[in-house]
């Protein structure tokens, strides 16, 4: 049919598209310039009005944005990140200990220990080191993160009511100090006198859970426990908990 | 040429769409290098797929920090399948495969992934995540259909146990009873050792491999894969440590049950050779009524045939097949003490018969630090 449209013979006609004439049907030989040449002056040649012509050509790059679409990329584009709180429950969650979790826990543990008589009347700040909590539910969790939070309210919060130890930057402090007793770096005091202090608590906890699994879903309990221990005793000054239980069920496609 | 210049920014804009679809890398035929470009590059619905398949590939290298990674990420992935998911929601459908699906695996590969993991945590010192891992990998197991073999694998109440234990935080005993009473075919594990610092897992064979059965391939089947080697013996020195299997991921495939997908994937069988059969039927029927003249009833019937016919041939009852193709069949473990200083530990990979068919060495230190223990993995695989 284009054959018979555009004869060969004509006048002005482009290499490629006398090319693609020749061969019947526009081939791999055909270059980009000369496809699109022929491409355009079969348009014209089918007599579509020029202020069509923009609406043809943006009709053919949606088609080809369609085509694009069910070339199996569902959703190339980013969906964008969603600022949330850390105490929001996002749409993203399992039955483990989340981000409300740990901001729900840290907050009302470090709300009772303030409020503790040892810490709330002591004459001078106790001294308090974090001893790692134990980990017993079925979560494989960052331990630190639980004492972290907690140290960071009490001191941001308790207005000096509290000293906390760097306990794990030691290595690094008694380097600074060796350095100052050798005289390598100034020294404000006197380098050789012990300073390093001792505690006087040690703040530590456990989460255990309590998980069960049927063919209606799962079910995650977990109990927060923290307690102040006093060093010198080994007695408990103060203990605080908090728990947490969530349910949920898989998609049956993977039960 | 205003249209020709027209035509041409419109042909570029929608090429310049088409190239959110990045190729997937040429192979290379190393499995971590190819298999992170699956990660990268492939689709997101087999991504903790290839994260299983590097993760363990790493393992078998030594290389820790990328096994960890890749099984931190997966196991992420496996504790958000309670959220909605358009893929598992399209695998439901009657139009859509089960391989649709974001893969997670089935609970026997879920399962291995929080072994695995474990054992990276063990090895960092944290035995009590490393139990975390282990007590998991055991309740991807507990739902079975058929309770007798719920939560049944040995291993991992026998490692659940040995970190209390070694934590100091309970006596394993309930653990260790439960590893008993699950115990199969004479590999009883023995009793908890305190002191032992080198703690030594160990696996062989081939892992079981999916495949599909039925007539529209809708019934999901675990494959055994020839296995040869049977046991394992440790040689320390003089002194030998004959090892069988406390765990068997076939047995663990196969005795769970039915899934409730593997309902629903019979479900859409049945659509499909119900519409199959209707489409059959009112064409038989149409040509029938064309026959004799009623050519409106005949067309009637083309339509429904037409419709019934579609229908049956767009229904994908294909059960998912996808596997983590690079587990081994059999766990074994064994705990030794120990002094500080460099040890050599070689295991004979036996066959049935108890015939050495490869040997492995491997050369470790034990550190001076008490309360520290040495974690070794030994697989029969490379990669």
């Amino acid at each position: 049919m284009l054959e018979r449209r555009l004869p060969a013979q004509r006048v002005g006609i482009h290499p490629a598209e006398r090319a693609v004439l020749e061969a019947g049907a526009p081939s791999a030989r055909l270059d980009t310039a000369g496809l699109l040449h022929y491409c355009s002056r079969t348009i014209m040649k089918m007599k579509i009005q020029k202020p069509l012509l923009p609406i043809l050509a943006l009709g053919l790059g949606l088609a080809l944005f369609t085509g694009c679409a069910t070339s199996g990329v569902k959703n190339p584009d980013a969906t964008g990140v969603t600022e949330m709180r850390g105490d929001e429950k996002g749409f993203v969650g399992g039955t483990g200990v989340e981000s409300q979790d740990l901001i729900r826990v840290s907050d009302k543990i470090a709300r009772g220990i303030l409020s503790a008589p040892q810490i709330a009347s002591a004459a001078t700040p106790p001294v308090v080191v974090l001893d790692p909590v134990l980990n017993e539910t079925r979560f494989p969790i960052n331990k630190n993160i639980f004492l972290d939070r907690i140290q960071a309210q009490l001191i941001s919060k308790a207005a000096g009511k509290v000293t906390f130890l760097a306990r794990e930057r030691m290595d690094t402090l008694q380097r600074e100090r060796d350095a100052k007793r050798a005289g390598n770096v100034t020294s404000t005091s006197d380098a050789n006198v012990q300073e390093f202090k001792g505690a006087d608590y040690f703040l530590t906890g456990k989460l255990s859970g309590l998980s069960t699994s049927s063919k209606n879903g799962v079910s995650d309990y977990i109990l927060y426990t923290f307690q102040l221990i006093d060093v010198r005793t080994s007695a408990i000054v103060w203990g605080g908990d908090d728990e947490i239980k969530k349910q949920a069920q898989s998609d049956a496609v993977y039960r | 040429m205003k249209f020709a210049l027209t035509f041409l920014a419109a042909l570029l804009l929608g090429v310049t769409g088409c190239a959110t679809k990045k190729p997937l890398p040429a192979l290379t035929g190393d499995l971590i290098t190819d298999g992170k470009n699956a990660i990268a590059y492939g689709p997101a619905k087999d991504r903790v797929l290839w994260e299983y398949r590097v993760g363990l590939a790493a393992l078998r290298r030594g290389n820790f920090e990328e096994a960890k990674r890749q099984f931190d990420d997966a196991i992420t992935r496996i504790g958000g399948i309670y959220t909605t998911d358009a893929g598992a929601k399209k695998a439901r459908s009657f139009f859509n495969t089960e391989a649709k699906k974001t893969f997670i695996g089935e609970p026997y590969e879920r399962a291995m992934a929080y072994y695995y993991r474990g054992l990276l945590y063990w090895r960092d010192g944290e035995r009590d995540n490393a139990r975390a891992c282990f007590r998991s990998a055991q309740f991807q197991d507990a739902d079975t259909e058929k309770n007798e073999y719920a939560a049944d694998y040995v291993l991992l109440d026998y490692l659940d146990g040995l970190a209390s234990v070694k934590l100091g935080s309970g006596d394993g005993a309930d653990e260790f009873s439960r590893a008993v009473k699950n115990a199969r075919g004479g590999s009883q594990p023995p009793a908890y050792f305190k002191k032992a610092n080198v703690l030594v897992f160990i696996e062989f064979g081939n892992g079981p491999r999916k495949h599909a059965t039925g007539r529209h391939a809708e019934q999901l089947r675990f494959g055994e894969q020839a296995s040869r080697i049977r046991s394992v013996n440790l040689k320390l020195g003089s002194q030998q440590f004959p090892l069988v299997a406390y765990d068997d991921l076939q047995w663990q495939a196969t005795t769970r049950g039915g899934r409730v997908m593997d309902h629903i994937l019979a479900n859409k069988a049945v659509f499909k050779d119900v519409t199959g059969g209707t489409a059959v039927a009112a064409a038989v029927t149409g040509v029938a009524l064309a026959h004799h003249g009623s050519g409106e009833a005949a067309l009637v019937a083309g339509g429904v045939a037409l419709v019934a016919g579609l229908l049956s041939a767009t229904t994908t009852p294909e059960a998912d097949i996808r596997t983590w193709d690079n587990l081994p069949r059999f766990l074994t473990f064994a705990a030794l003490e120990l002094p500080p200083g460099e040890h050599s530990l070689a295991i004979d990979f036996r066959d049935a018969s108890g015939l050495t068919l490869s040997t492995r060495t491997i050369t470790f230190t034990v550190p001076p630090v008490s309360g520290q223990d040495t974690v070794l993995f030994l697989s029969e695989h490379k990669t």
